[in-house]
């Protein structure tokens, strides 16, 4: 009998993982919980111009990744966007710009990545998975509308801390106790994410993303209207930085985003303190710090014939958008080949 | 200040290789080149030390050289993986620091000889996954999946790396120390002649002796005095003098 997968979350890492495991001839289902795939790597809409408000831009160097991004309608490779870069402050990413690294950016929005990977896939949106059990001979999953899915292969591809929150709904299971301990001692960093738009005639900066070295909040400012083809708006994206997101992250947006703001318009100018609109975004659990990775995805063997795989940013050296899609890569060929 | 003629040759490696540039070894395809040479006098012989910088990633290996090495043959060598809490610190989690000091202390008194010191700490992926490894073993929950997932370990690089290097010192053949005939074949892989295997033998002392009183246990788990499981942290077995290798 063909064992069933169902790949929990739809980020880079889910759907390279079960775009693997449907070409391989596995009958594979992605179960997300929000209304597009994608994950971290997000892009919104503001009047139908695209902003990017995860990472800013993807880079890497393992070949097979840089070839799945070759692979994205109207992807920009030959030296893309940020160009020019402000600024003495640390990227998220200190490997971002070495010379080993190789970046791109797509015009149309970073999620087209997500949805080029999840094209021919079976993917189920609007969908959160409130428990597992571990039943004799398969995984039976309930979602918050009382659905329930069942499969002999569970993959869990997801943010560290919200892992350790799904293995947390299955209860005591003796095979997951030394994978909970393992993860419990690494974690994700936060960022506070605010999104602005400008009119056109604004004194629109002579930088692509700046990352400012001296300021207690800002991690960047990115000038996302520069990534579009014909932008309609001057649109700004400001990350903050993880601890000043930390001690934030239960107070209300309004707080924290006129906070930023503010603190953009010291860097930036007076202007930016009149936007025509904003838009908040928590990343509670937005990439993890260099250190903090494993170096391959686990996949864990439960009652016998039962087999639960873990993949994400964290379980790959790096960290980042590579590493999220070499761990469901790796993921794949593992629950391929040990069978 | 005169110069001998074997520090001449090593030196001139470093003008050879400043524009050196391979398809590299290796799956990572990794190119290595000599950037420095000095003399290292040490209290486990006489010694020159070679930096070589590699493309791979910001990690500075290092051949510890003994005696003119440079075109020679069936040259004694040793490849060491970078262990900080064995080789600096002393840790009895590990043999390490024992394995170093008889390569070196061996090394030293034949005629010629390298250790290859390759900086792979916690075996690719960092002191502070190995850490989290011992930390997993304190609470008795190490695992195999876990233990590979900290990054224990990539072996295939190591090879590739001292390959190269071995090349770059133009040797064209060695008399590989080790425990692991394994190794000889995945060296010889890299186009490295192993003319001969020598085992790697420790001398016993008051640190190792548990091995000799536990001698069944060849694979498995040795545990020592304080009760801790010993990490096989280089990767060659542990072999004492006086135990059946």
């Amino acid at each position: 009998m063909q064992r069933e997968v169902i790949v929990i979350g739809g980020g880079i890492a889910g759907l390279q993982c079960a775009k693997e495991l449907q070409e391989a001839g596995r009958n594979v289902r992605v179960i997300e919980r929000a209304r597009g795939v994608g994950g971290r790597l997000a892009t919104r809409r503001f009047e139908g111009q695209p902003i990017d408000f995860g990472p800013m831009f993807l880079h890497g160097h393992a070949e097979p990744f840089l070839r799945a991004v070759k692979d994205v309608d109207g992807v920009v490779m030959q030296s893309p966007w940020p160009r020019r870069i402000q600024g003495q402050g640390t990227p998220c990413q200190p490997d971002a710009f070495a010379p080993t690294e190789q970046r791109a950016i797509i015009p149309a929005g970073m999620n087209c990545f997500a949805k080029h990977l999840a094209s021919g896939l079976q993917v189920q949106l609007n969908t959160r998975i409130e428990r597992i059990t571990a039943d004799g001979n398969c995984f039976l999953l309930r979602s918050s509308a009382d659905e329930e899915f069942q499969c002999q292969d569970l993959v869990v591809a997801m943010a560290l801390e919200e892992i350790l929150g799904m293995l947390g709904t299955m209860g005591a299971v003796p095979e997951l106790a030394p994978t909970a301990t393992l993860l419990g001692m690494f974690s994700s960093v936060p960022s506070l994410t605010l999104l602005a738009a400008y009119p056109l005639e604004v004194p629109a900066p002579d930088w692509d993303i700046l990352y400012p070295e001296d300021s207690p909040s800002l991690q960047l400012v990115s000038q996302d209207s520069c990534k579009r083809l014909q932008p309609r708006f001057v649109t700004l994206v400001i990350q903050a930085r993880p601890g000043w997101s930390r001690e934030r992250l239960e107070q209300p947006e309004e707080a924290w985003s006129t906070q930023l703001l503010q603190e953009a318009a010291q860097h930036v100018g007076e202007w930016v303190l009149h936007p025509l609109w904003t838009s908040p975004h928590r990343w509670k659990f937005a990439r993890v710090d260099r250190g903090n990775e494993l170096s391959r995805p686990l996949l864990t063997p439960i009652n016998g014939n039962l087999r639960l795989g873990l993949a994400g940013d964290v379980f790959s050296p790096g960290g980042g958008v590579q590493a999220a899609w070499l761990s469901g890569s790796a993921l794949a060929q593992r629950l391929l080949n040990e069978e | 200040m005169t110069t001998n003629p074997m520090d001449t040759r090593l030196n001139e490696l470093v003008e050879r290789d400043r524009n050196h540039e391979c398809p590299g070894y290796g799956h990572d395809h990794v190119c290595v080149r000599i950037v420095a040479v000095a003399k290292l006098p040490s209290r486990f012989g006489d010694f020159r030390i070679v930096a070589f910088w590699n493309n791979r990633d910001q990690k500075d290996h290092i051949a510890i050289v003994h005696g003119d090495v440079v075109g020679a043959e069936n040259v004694p060598t040793r490849m060491h993986s970078e262990c900080l809490t064995g080789d600096v610190i002393g840790s009895l989690r590990c043999d390490c620091r024992d394995q170093l000091e008889t390569a070196l202390k061996k090394i030293g008194e034949v005629e010629r000889g390298v250790v290859l010191y390759l900086r792979q700490e916690g075996r690719g992926i960092g002191l502070a996954n190995k850490i989290r490894a011992y930390a997993l073993q304190d609470q008795g929950m190490d695992t195999v999946e876990a233990n590979l997932a900290l990054g224990f370990r990539d072996d295939e690089r190591d090879y590739a790396i001292a390959a190269h290097m071995l090349h770059s010192l133009g040797i064209s053949s060695v008399h590989l120390m080790t425990n692991n005939p394994k190794k000889v074949q995945e060296l010889e892989q890299y186009g490295v002649k192993v003319s001969r295997r020598l085992p790697h033998l420790l001398p016993p002392n008051p640190h190792n002796r548990f091995y000799l009183e536990t001698k069944a246990q060849r694979s498995g788990h040795f545990i020592d005095f304080a009760g801790l499981p010993r990490l096989q942290e280089q990767s060659d077995p542990v072999v004492i003098e006086g135990m059946p290798e």
